[in-house]
């Protein structure tokens, strides 16, 4: 069904025109005897055609096709103008100032029923581009939630392949991911940035895919050469990730190399100090202790929380950003949820 | 002076797409609205507002073209410039032949229905 304005101050003109429009069918005609009026209308109703004509009170034609046409998503609605023969002059104007067609005065029927067909047909074709338009987004937006749903999973499985070398459990990349969440919102960090560092944070420690089993699997302490071969793995991590066209993994070749660093400029690999190194490795650093300390290793008990806190802040300006601290013991009811969320045999990938 | 009107009921009813429910329509229309056109017309003159005056004088014309009384028409349409022009002063006249000629298409149409 087609809505189809008309606006004329003469009466008999309102009731021909509404007559012939529904004489088209398919049609719903609205009708106006004062454009200020149909104006009105018009702010909060979208016309699929409209009929005006030029010579009114208050408003004429060309004014109305004006203010209607500054008003959001009308500047292609199809206007008709009805004007009378001698009226050439009115019609040049009305062309210019945004009519897509006349009907002159005295209106004919079947000249009326081609050129309204016409501005419908017009119309019509534009939904038909509009609604194509939605769709094809739709699909855009589908397809990427997609890819970006397998490029999660991948990170995910790929993260593991580093953890199944490892003595950590795959739970333990959950919880440092959403600890690192917990800390970016305790930053009120924006929420796509909130979700960045939760999708990249399990790759920080996947350079250790690149460490020999013989250090990695190592029971004892390392020496300092094995220990130097190991801190090697936030490099790996980093040229494995860096340069990536997708921005997840760019963010995880930034605190793969980042998240040993230490504030105090005591970390490694490049010994970078304060706010010199970048927020997501300092946030990544955090979630990553907290984590290793509060779970069980073979080589250890997991810490109790409250022991775990006063690590943390023992740690403030030395080890870690105290920002990011506070950051994380603000969002304790978060952190204490995670926890519970992921215990150590649950390994569902984020 | 224009020529008596003669109703061409056929040429409207062409132009109508021979539909005669909005035919008999238009001339309920006509008939009803009349004496209101002829008043805005005087009212329009008494007023002086060349504006207005020039309005009404179109609107006459639309009308009497619907009903293919091209003669009418002809008249409102040099009502119609010459208020345009800001003329108004000396169109007593014109409009008293318009209102008479108003008159006369709804006697006309009246007597043809």
């Amino acid at each position: 069904m087609h809505t189809v304005l008309i606006i004329d101050d003469s009466d008999i003109n309102l009731t021909l025109i509404k007559a012939l429009v529904l004489k088209l069918g398919e049609c719903q005609p609205v009708l106006f005897g004062n454009p200020l009026k149909a104006l009105d209308w018009c702010r909060d109703n979208v016309p699929d055609l409209v009929i005006v004509d030029y010579m009114m009170p208050d408003m004429d034609g060309l004014k109305f096709i004006s203010a209607f046409r500054a008003l959001h998503g009308r500047d292609e609605i199809p206007v008709l103008m009805v004007t009378a023969n001698d009226q050439r002059d009115v019609r040049y104007e009305a062309l210019l100032g945004g009519a897509n067609d006349f009907l002159t005065k005295p209106i004919d029927r079947v000249e009326f029923g081609a050129r309204v067909r016409n501005m419908l047909s017009l119309r019509s074709g534009q939904k038909f581009l509009a609604d194509r338009a939605k769709h094809l987004a739709s699909l855009v937006e589908e397809r990427t939630r997609d890819i970006r749903e397998r490029e999660k999973e991948l990170i995910f499985r790929m993260s593991r392949a580093a953890e199944f070398r490892d003595p950590e459990t795959g739970a333990h990349i959950q919880r440092m991911a959403y600890y690192s969440q917990a800390i970016a919102k305790g930053l009120d960090l924006d929420e796509a940035v909130q979700k960045l560092i939760l999708e990249a944070a399990p790759m920080h420690d996947v350079g250790k895919i690149g460490i020999p089993d013989y250090i990695l699997l190592k029971p004892g302490k390392l020496t300092p050469e094995e220990f130097e071969v190991m801190k090697g793995h936030a490099r790996l991590g980093y040229e494995l990730l860096k340069e990536s066209g997708s921005e997840i993994l760019r963010a995880g070749a930034q605190i793969a190399i980042s998240h040993h660093e230490k504030y105090d400029g005591s970390g490694y690999p490049r010994g970078l100090k304060g706010n010199d190194i970048p927020l997501f490795g300092r946030i990544v650093a955090v979630a990553d202790v907290f984590d290793a300390l509060t779970s069980e290793r073979p080589y250890k008990k997991a810490w109790p929380l409250e022991e775990a806190r006063h690590f943390l802040e023992i740690g403030r300006g030395k080890h870690f950003d105290p920002l990011c601290v506070e950051a994380l013991l603000a969002e304790w009811e978060l952190v204490l949820e995670v926890r519970q969320r992921f215990a150590d045999e649950e390994v569902p990938y984020i | 002076m224009a020529g008596a009107f003669v109703l061409d009921r056929a040429v409207i009813l062409e132009r109508l797409g021979g539909d005669e429910e909005i035919y008999t329509m238009m001339v309920d229309m006509f008939l009803q609205d009349v004496e209101h056109n002829c008043a805005s017309l005087a009212a329009a003159l008494a007023g002086g507002e060349a504006p207005s005056l020039q309005r009404e004088a179109h609107t006459i014309k639309g009308l009497l073209a619907t009903f293919s009384d091209e003669a009418g028409a002809a008249e409102a349409y040099v009502v119609e410039q010459k208020a345009k022009n800001g003329e108004v002063h000396g169109l007593d006249e014109g409009v008293a032949v318009l209102q008479r000629r108003l008159r006369e298409v709804a006697s006309v149409l009246q007597a043809a229905r």
